[in-house]
């Protein structure tokens, strides 16, 4: 069990401090694919970095910590404070684009190896790699490549290699496949759906496609205005949606053999830099009454693990 | 297949360079006012008083003409140039200090001229470089931002400057080195070279605080840039140690830009050399060409100038062919 607690995480710049993430607090249980979801700038990726644990200038954690589920050798719990240690041998991370993720003059082996401190012997980790990277789908020499001797699709699958090979607890995906045309993309989604089968690791997912979120993850987590909104299991989510924000998400989806237009949420998340009071939706809510602009929702259980942030989600029930 | 169609891409633009040059370098003296024919025969006239006749003095204009390869048509001193110049590599005998050839001119100043200027090159160029992966990865590191400001300080300041400062210091007011350089000549003994290192050491100097500056500054604002690149973010991530990500993530990919400036640096290093070797009294090309144009001695000109080309061409050859050590994704281009 991953447990994020009361996180937030501002960002400093000249106008002052901004909460990029405010106030997310979970359990995720372990062993699922956890994909998370919002508009753009709603703080996805600033909360992957707080739970990867990559905390410097500009961003720091004004409140909060997130529990790993693993100890140290010395049995004391790894929170975010010593999740460094770990990084690629229990939690690793996969960027959004492997062209620019990797280094253009040096051959991925030494990529590959660079990381471990004289571990073991080098040729043996890359003998094992070599096996690896078969397995994923790629021949064997590619990992002697450059970059640039490696087609897209290629080199995300060599991120993903670098990614599980060392069998890591958690793994972030940030828009893994965003850069990728549709065919590579769902290769290398199924993929990363067959490595967690295996390993049984956790996984985040974040992409702005809902249907990619539908096919591969078990449980959803919906961000909106640096908040989450509303947290639950994938299929729950998806039939029955608590938050009104969630259900414009998902009938914004298009299905097969439907003829009228699909429209997107009609005008804009708030601006974090505002006076934010009340429910961040509000504004953009077709339900919105005067308690809703007044006092702010918290996260609640409905159903089992089903959570949401919303005044009226009896509406829905 | 490609690495030798990219060969002889770069060797056919060597070529083409050393041909304009040396045409260039055919065509330019000519326009100079001083004839050395006439200067030279002024002088006979001058020493031998009423003595020589009208015609012996035609023939002696024919006689030299001939000896300075300056007889025939325009057109067939050319010719006659080019052949000598890009294939016997000789330009015949110095006309200032006839008979000896220009090219044992040329072979006993471009060792001096050599070894100085390639040592400070290569050192400015590491130190610089140095500094300024420093004080770019380091950013607002105390040290490193002692050192980026030094090299920012030196930057601007002319090179006959420095090289004064360093002479009225290090040479006036603590004779620690010689104020011109005096070599014994003599078998290289080890006495010798430290003789030679205590002679070059103010040059040296000079010459490698004038470069540091260029590089610090070239290096801090390539290894600031790319520091923040995604794959320099992503090593980090991975947990790659900090020395790791210096120099094989930034160094490797910020020094790119700073081998062809090493590569014009090298070949720009005969212009330097003409106003070191004024300032020091360094025995050195520098030296040779000021003495042959001061002299009108067109061979010799021709001599050292061709060498200067010759010099600036190849180390940009070698650069070109080394580069694809450098960056992988050129060689398939
Ligand atoms: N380095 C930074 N300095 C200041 N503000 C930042 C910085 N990075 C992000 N922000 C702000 O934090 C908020 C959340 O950004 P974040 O990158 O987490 O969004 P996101 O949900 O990942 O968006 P996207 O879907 O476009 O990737 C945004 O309002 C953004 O302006
Ligand atoms: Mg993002």
């Amino acid at each position: 069990m991953i447990r994020l607690k009361n996180l937030v995480a501002k960002y400093t710049t000249v106008r002052g401090q901004v909460a990029a993430v405010d106030g997310v607090h979970l359990e995720v249980p372990d062993g699922i694919i956890l994909g998370v979801a919002g508009e753009s700038g709603c703080g996805k990726t600033t909360l992957m970095k707080v739970i990867y644990g990559d905390i410097g200038f500009p961003l720091s954690l004004a409140s909060g910590s997130v529990e790993y589920g693993f100890c140290t050798e010395r049995g004391e719990p790894v929170t975010t404070t010593n999740i460094r240690d770990y990084w690629f041998k229990r939690i690793s991370y996969i960027p959004q684009s492997s062209m620019s993720a990797l280094n253009p003059v040096i051959r991925i082996n030494r990529q590959f190896v660079d990381f471990r401190r004289n571990s073991k012997r080098e040729a043996d980790i890359l003998d094992r790699v070599r096996q690896y990277v078969q397995e994923l789908g790629l021949p064997a020499e590619a990992i002697d490549a450059y970059p640039h001797q490696l087609s897209g699709g290629m080199r995300q699958r060599i991120m993903v290699a670098m990614a599980t090979f060392f069998h890591p607890d958690i793994i972030l995906a940030d828009e893994p496949t965003t850069a990728l045309d549709v065919v590579v993309q769902k290769g290398i989604l199924l993929l990363l759906m067959n490595l967690q089968e295996k390993m049984k690791n956790t996984i985040f997912l974040v992409s702005h496609d809902m249907g990619v979120h539908y096919q591969i993850t078990h449980r959803m987590l919906i961000m909106y205005a640096a908040k989450a909104v509303e947290y639950g299991d994938t299929n729950a989510v998806f039939e029955r949606p608590l938050h009104p924000y969630t259900r414009l998400l998902i009938e914004s989806l298009p299905t097969i053999g439907d003829t009228q237009t699909r429209q997107g949420v009609a005008g804009r998340p708030p601006s974090l830099w505002s006076d934010l009071r009340g429910c961040r939706f509000a504004d953009r809510c077709p339900f919105a009454r005067e308690i809703c602009r007044m006092e702010e929702p918290q996260l609640r259980e409905y159903c089992a693990g089903h959570m949401a942030a919303c005044h009226f989600v009896d509406r829905f029930m | 297949m490609n690495l030798i169609k990219y060969i002889a891409g770069r060797v056919g633009v060597y070529l083409m360079v050393l041909f304009t040059g040396i045409t260039i370098i055919f065509f330019v003296p000519r326009f100079m006012p001083s004839d050395p024919v006439e200067g030279y025969i002024g002088r006979m006239v001058y020493q031998a008083g009423q003595t020589m006749s009208a015609e012996d003095v035609e023939q002696l204009r024919e006689s030299l003409r001939e000896l300075y390869g300056l007889k025939g048509s325009l057109l067939s001193q050319y010719i006659s140039f080019i052949r000598r110049a890009l294939i016997s590599w000789d330009f015949g005998p110095s006309l200032a200090g006839y008979p000896k050839p220009v090219s044992e001119y040329i072979a006993t100043a471009l060792p001096w001229t050599l070894g100085l200027l390639t040592t400070t090159t290569v050192l400015a160029w590491t130190l610089g470089n140095l500094v300024g992966l420093l004080a770019g990865f380091f950013h607002g590191n105390r040290i490193t931002t002692v050192l980026e400001v030094i090299g920012v300080i030196l930057y601007p300041i002319p090179y006959y400057i420095l090289a004064l400062v360093l002479i009225i210091l290090l040479a006036y007011v603590w004779p620690v080195f010689p104020l011109s350089t005096t070599i014994m000549p003599g078998a290289l003994t080890i006495r010798k070279l430290g003789e030679i290192f205590r002679n070059s050491f103010l040059p040296g100097m000079a010459l490698i605080l004038a470069g540091f500056g260029w590089n610090v500054l070239g290096m801090k604002a390539m290894a600031y840039a790319t520091k923040e690149e995604p794959f320099v973010t992503y090593a980090r991530l991975k947990g790659t140690p900090s020395f790791t990500i210096m120099f094989h993530y930034v160094f490797r990919n910020a020094m790119l830009p700073q081998i062809t400036a090493l590569a014009l640096h090298m070949g720009m290093i005969f212009n330097g050399a003409v106003l070191t070797e004024m300032l020091f009294s360094y025995p050195g090309v520098g030296s040779l060409i000021r003495y042959a144009i001061g002299n009108g001695d067109y061979n010799l000109i021709y001599g050292t100038l061709s060498l200067s080309i010759v010099a600036v061409a190849t180390a940009a050859l070698i650069v070109d062919l080394l580069y694809p050590l450098f960056d992988p994704r050129i060689r398939y281009r």
